[in-house]
Parts: C-alpha cells; structure tokens; sequence
C-alpha cells in the first residue's frame, strides 16, 4: 500500500504494522511486570534499606557509612526513608507486591507483626559477632533472633522547673503528686498543668501503656499448661487497677487541654510554646525541640521519671535492624556488621543527642558517646537516663517471660489510646472500657484464628 | 471491499490503542480491586486464598461500615448542600459589573487551585485550639470563656471537615453557576422587569429556572467526588476524634493500612461503589437531567 498524499498516514497502517505494534506493547508490559520483582531482593550486588529515620543528621551518617559500604563490598545500598508514620505501610507493601526489601530499622514492637508472618530472618550470628545484647532487647521468635538491636528510647516526663520552683513545687515521685502539681498549676487556656492526650495515636497508647505499667496491669497473662498468653486485662485485681488508671488519667485530663487529637508533635509543641508545664515523650526529641525554637526555657526543660505506683516500670522502645527472610539475607547481614563496627556509628546516636540512646550502657556512658557539645551541657539527662536505666521493659516481655507475640494485637492499633479517649473525650466508664477493650483483642485473636 | 477492509482496520487501529490504555489504566484495576474482595489477602503476605463471599458477610455484620456510611451520607449531603448555596452566592456577587471584576473573580477561585494538604494545614492551625487565629477572635470578643475544640470535638469534627472541604470545592460550584448565569438571555430580566419583577422575583422566576440543569448536575457531580472523598478529611482529622469522620474511604483506608487487611478494604470499596451506583440511578430516574438539559437549552 503507498501512502497517499496529503492523506493522515493511514495506509501505512497494516496489519503486519499493527500487530507488531500491538505485540511488543503486550511484551513490553510483561516485561515490566516480571522484571519488577527482580529488581528488588534477588539481586546479590544490591540491598534496600527501608529506615524509620527523617532526621537529616542521621541519614547524612547512613549515606557515608552506605558509600563505605558499597566501595568495600561492591553491594550497592538503596535508601528509602518513608517516616515514622508510614514506614509500616511501606514495608507491607513491599512485601505484598512480593518485593520485600532486606533490612528494615525500626521499632523491634512492629517488627513483631513481621515475624509472626514468619518474614524475618535469623540473625543471633550477626549480634554475636557484634558483641551481643543484654537478654532485655533480644527479640525471639520460634527459638531464634530476630532482632538486631541499635538503640532503645525511654518513656520520661519533661518538666518546668522555674514554673515549678514558682509555686513551691517538687518534682513529683507519686501519682497523687503530679495530679496535685497539675492542678496547682493550672491556668487554662494560657497554662495547662499537664498533657493527657486521648485520642486513637501512638502518643496516648504509650502513655496508658506506661501507666499501666506503673500500676502493674497486664493485658495478658501466661498459661503454663497451655503454653500461650492469654487476655487478663478484665480479670480480677488486674481489671480493679486498670480501671483505677483509666479513672486517674480522666483526672489529670482536667487540667490538661482537650487533646482529642493529640500526638507526639502536640506533645513537643504545645510544651515548647509554654502552654503547658509538664509534658513526656519517648526520648529526649522533645528537649531538642526546645533547644531549636524556645531556647530561653531550654536550662529550665528537665527531665523526670514517670510517678510510681506499684512498680518503676515504663514503656521501653527498642530499634533494630530487621532482616527480610526472602531477601538478600548475606548482603543484608554483611551491612548489619558493618554498619555497627563502623567508627561513625557514634555520629548516628549523636543525630538527635540524648534521644536515641545506645543499646549497650558501655557505649552510653564511654568518652566518644560523651563526646558532643549537646551532651555535654546537659550532663544531667545522661545521669537520669543512667539513674532509670534497667527499669524500661519492651512491651512483649511485659506479660511474663515469655516472648509475647500478641501485643500487636493491642499496641499497633492504638486500643491503649481509644480507652483513654474513650474515657476522657466520650465519657464512658472506665468499667465499660476495660470490658470492651479485652473483647476488641478476643475478637481479634479468634479472627487469628 | 477492499476500501471497506481498510476502513475497518483504520477503525480497529485507532480504537484499539484507546481501548487497551482504558483497560489498563482504569478497568483492570478495578476488577482487580474487585476480585481481590473475594480472597483473603494480608499486607505481609504476598499470596492470597480464596474465602468467596466471607469478606461481605464479615463486612456487612460490622457495625464499623454502617457507621461509616452514615457519617459518609451526612458528609456528601452538608458538604454537597454548603458549597451549592455558597457557589450560588459567590456566583450571583461575582456575575454583577464592578471595577477590578476579573480579579475578584480569580480570587474566588484560588480555593479551588490550591493543593488539598495546603487547605488542610491552614485551617488545622485555624481552627487550632490552643493557637487558632477562629479561636483567639472568639476569645477577645468574649463570645467563649474556653477555646473550641473544632477539628478535636466530637461534636464539631465533622462540621469542620464539612466547613473546611466546602471552603474549597465551592468555587468550582461558583465557576460552573457564573459561566450558566452569562448565558441567561438579558432580555428574559427585561421582559420580568416590564412586568414589575423585582430582584427577588427575577432571581425566583427567571435565574434558578435557567440554572436548575446545572445545579441538578453539580450535585451530582459533586455528590460523587464527596462521597470518595478521602484527602482532605485525612489530612484535617484523620476520621478522629474516635471516629467522628470516618467515612467509608477512610475506613477502607484504615483496614488496608492499619489492620493490613487488603481483601476487607477491597469489599469496602465494591460497596461504595455499589453504594455509588444505586444513588446514582435513583437520581437519574428522579431528575433525569438529560430532559433537563433539553429543557434548559
């Protein structure tokens, strides 16, 4: 067929043309769609690298030690930082579209869901090549571990001291006193005695979760015939003292703002822009935010434990590198290794000084970790962190001795911080709550299976 | 014949391309979405089993999704409703002559441009209650003791996502009305004013006639967009307080990515779709705004 002149090309269109067009279109698809998966994981000379991290100190250490990495071993290390909030989204996405990337470093509590898919490799060679972790921070499952701890953050208050000191106040050690302190201090809407965030976030689960803590409620308990935990919350004495929890933190809450929808940026900004004189956070991020944007209350922002009340205990958080099963297992190990005896290491704790705290005492309280402007002057918070350290318990050893591998079934969803708002913003009583709330896990573990 | 054969394949060809871009950027994704409601597919699992209807049984007992309907209803109709009388309004002002008009004009229709996480983190520190600008006005004129928990509240949520969305998709409703209102004959004023119309009449009798096909298709329209709307409810209130905005795009949302549950998530979106479907039929077998559409001509 000659084309026409003039004409919109149509002749050149023939059915030879349009099946080889149409076929390769076909196999290009195809192609894409098998190659997709080889891109990720199968591949020996490359790892992906999913981090909780956003700090751009720390991901400048990840991109040195990464290019040390790639010039030593030749294993190139892709990076992907989808935050804090997401970074479990992202890694299940991953792995649905069968895609897993190799290491993943985040909460050791999320990792949990991972292993219960039984996606995470083995890695006791790696942390006994590392020097080893105490038994605290070791993540098994079926036998092995699964973890390999970097760091741990604590759960601590951060307080006004000159607001303190103003009105005659101590730090308080005990549940009646900070309520007694909260409400001394109490001058709403310009001053808030307290921060009680009720709402479905991770910032009011953690805070029931430690007062629970404190006030020695399980979720669960250990059924020794049987071999599994099983719910305790709504159980007896258990249920009396989580029902005097709930009802505590409704008291504090009135002098507290709302905090309906309160998270862990609320926590930091409505302490740093004065509104309230006492606040906590997992970590010692909240002082760092200080320091940036209100550095006039900076000496007088100190840190204080939890108020006890039948035990010292509180919520302890623990980051670790996680290695994928169906990945690039060596490679991923090989990174692990060298990513902790690299010497800038040290450089990564100090991406937030005082926040992310090394997994080994040794390492806390060495010259080379001291060795940094920030800690220096606030010698006082490694004193404390020191003074509470050993006391912090992950939340999968809380229930007994035993590795707890249902927490995800309470703590990933927020249930700590629906009872509280459940509580607090709705009203309910606490009873209800209580009773409602072990269901809600029941429930979940029949549909487990 | 020969013409013919080349006509038809002129017809495939070009056809074809067209057909096989809609495939599969839009209805295999669908049928995807819809076939994975009939499996049972965890987000750390790259495999999936077959559970048949389970995932609609277990869906439709769930008292979450009948919640959420309900909250996604009244969502639709306040916001549909607000930015309808709002754009009406805005329309009308804007249609008159006045120096500086086609500046105005654009300054009305900025809303609409503006990127939704934008809109969000705005009103979010408007509304703000420790440090909202809304709440320090209401303050100082000593209209409250106490500042309002807008976006917290579990009364007030869902008024101000209603607030805050209808802020923003209204000026598309005012750019449709004001292109209606410069197509009314200016002779049909005319001849109402010659008969003693006043304002008020005129706008009864002569602009909501002529306007009705195109208010009848905005709600439509905007029925449907706000019945899957998703971004901008997350972004202000992430359907908290306790739920307070959890629509049905938000639940599905939340079983996908916080429960990990892709095959449920998949069956809630089948029933917005289905939900979508039947209100749509009931609106056209009541409106049938292509009579409309003949008669507004």
């Amino acid at each position: 067929m000659k084309r026409k002149k003039g004409s919109l090309g149509r002749s050149e269109l023939t059915r030879r043309a349009f099946l080889k067009v149409a076929g390769a279109t076909g196999a290009g698809a195809l192609g894409f769609q098998i190659l997709i998966p080889k891109a990720r994981g199968a591949r020996k000379d490359q790892i992906v690298f999913v981090s909780e991290e956003s700090n751009p100190k720390a991901i400048a250490v990840y991109e040195k030690i990464n290019a040390d990495f790639e010039r030593n071993t030749g294993i190139k290390v892709v990076m992907e930082y989808p935050g804090f909030a997401n970074i479990h989204k992202r890694v299940a996405t991953l792995i649905a579209a069968g895609t897993p990337p190799e290491i993943v470093w985040y909460g050791a509590g999320q990792a949990m869901n991972l292993a219960l898919e039984d996606q995470l490799a083995e890695v006791g060679d790696v942390i006994k090549e590392v020097g080893g972790i105490p038994d605290s921070l070791r993540m098994i499952y079926k036998g092995a571990d699964r973890s390999i701890p970097t760091s741990q953050q604590f759960t601590y208050c951060w307080y006004r001291k000159d607001l303190y000191q103003q009105k005659g106040l101590l730090p308080f050690k005990s549940w009646e006193e900070f309520l007694h302190v909260a409400k001394t201090l109490n001058n709403p809407p310009t001053l808030y005695g307290c921060i009680v965030p009720s709402a479905e976030t991770g910032a009011s689960t953690i805070l029931l979760e430690t007062l629970f803590m404190s006030n020695d409620v399980h979720w669960f308990e250990w059924n020794p015939s049987k071999r599994q935990y099983e719910v305790a919350l709504d159980k007896g004495e258990n249920k009396k003292r989580a029902i005097e929890t709930l009802d505590y933190l409704y008291e504090l809450h009135k002098y507290s703002p709302e905090a309906s929808t309160y998270n862990w940026a609320e926590l930091m900004s409505t302490f740093v822009t004065e509104k309230a004189a006492t606040s906590y956070y997992v970590g010692a991020r909240l002082l760092e935010q200080v320091m940036a944007n209100n550095a006039r209350i900076a000496d007088v922002t100190m840190p204080l434990a939890f108020p006890k009340r039948l035990t010292d205990h509180y919520f302890l958080s623990i980051q670790g590198f996680h290695i994928l099963r169906q990945s690039n297992v060596e490679g991923a190990k090989q990174y692990c290794k060298f990513f902790l005896k690299h010497p800038d290491c040290i450089k990564w704790y100090h991406a937030v000084p005082l926040h992310i705290i090394p997994a080994s005492r040794e390492v806390l309280l060495s010259s080379r970790y001291q060795d940094h402007p920030v800690i220096q002057k606030r010698m006082d918070v490694l004193r404390f962190l020191d003074a509470i350290w050993g006391r912090g318990v992950p939340l999968y050893y809380w229930d007994g001795k035993e590795l707890n591998s249902l927490i995800g079934l309470y703590h990933n969803d927020n249930l700590g911080g629906w009872m509280v708002a459940m509580r607090n913003i709705k009203g309910m009583k606490s009873d209800t709550i209580v009773d409602e709330a072990a269901n809600q896990i029941r429930k979940k573990m029949q549909k487990m299976g | 014949m020969k013409e013919y054969a080349q006509n038809k394949l002129w017809i495939v060809g070009t056809t074809v391309p067209a057909l096989l871009f809609l495939t599969l950027m839009a209805y295999l994704p669908i049928t995807y979405a819809v076939a994975l409601s009939f499996f049972k597919k965890s987000a750390f699992s790259p495999t999936m089993s077959w559970t048949g209807l389970k995932n609609y049984f277990l869906l439709l007992r769930e008292a979450d999704l009948w919640a959420a309907l309900g909250r996604s209803t009244f969502f639709t109709v306040g916001s549909v409703a607000v930015q309808i009388v709002w754009g009406l309004g805005v329309a009308l002002l804007l249609n008159r002559t006045f120096r500086g008009q086609t500046f105005v004009r654009s300054l009305f229709i900025l809303p609409y441009l503006l990127p939704t996480i934008v809109v969000a983190l705005v009103f979010q520190w408007l509304l703000n209650q420790e440090y909202g600008v809304l709440n320090q006005i209401l303050l100082q004129i000593g209209l409250f003791r106490q500042p309002i928990n807008f976006i917290g509240g579990l009364k007030t949520a869902m008024y101000s996502v209603i607030g805050v969305a209808s802020w923003q998709y209204g000026s598309f409703v005012a750019l449709m009305v004001l292109a209606r209102l410069q197509a009314i004959p200016a002779k049909l004023y005319e001849a109402a004013r010659v008969c003693g119309a006043g304002s008020v009449r005129c706008f009864w009798d002569v602009t909501l006639p002529n306007l009705r096909t195109t208010l009848l298709l905005l709600a439509l329209l905007r029925g449907i967009w706000m019945f899957n709307k998703f971004d901008i409810i997350y972004l202000v209130t992430r359907g908290g307080p306790l739920k307070a905005t959890e629509t049905l795009p938000i639940y599905a949302y939340r079983l996908a990515f916080e429960e990990f549950d892709f095959g449920l998530a998949a069956g809630v979106c089948t029933f917005m779709f289905l939900v979508l479907l039947i209100g749509s039929v009931i609106y056209f077998k009541l409106f049938d705004p292509t009579k409309e559409i003949e008669v507004g001509r």
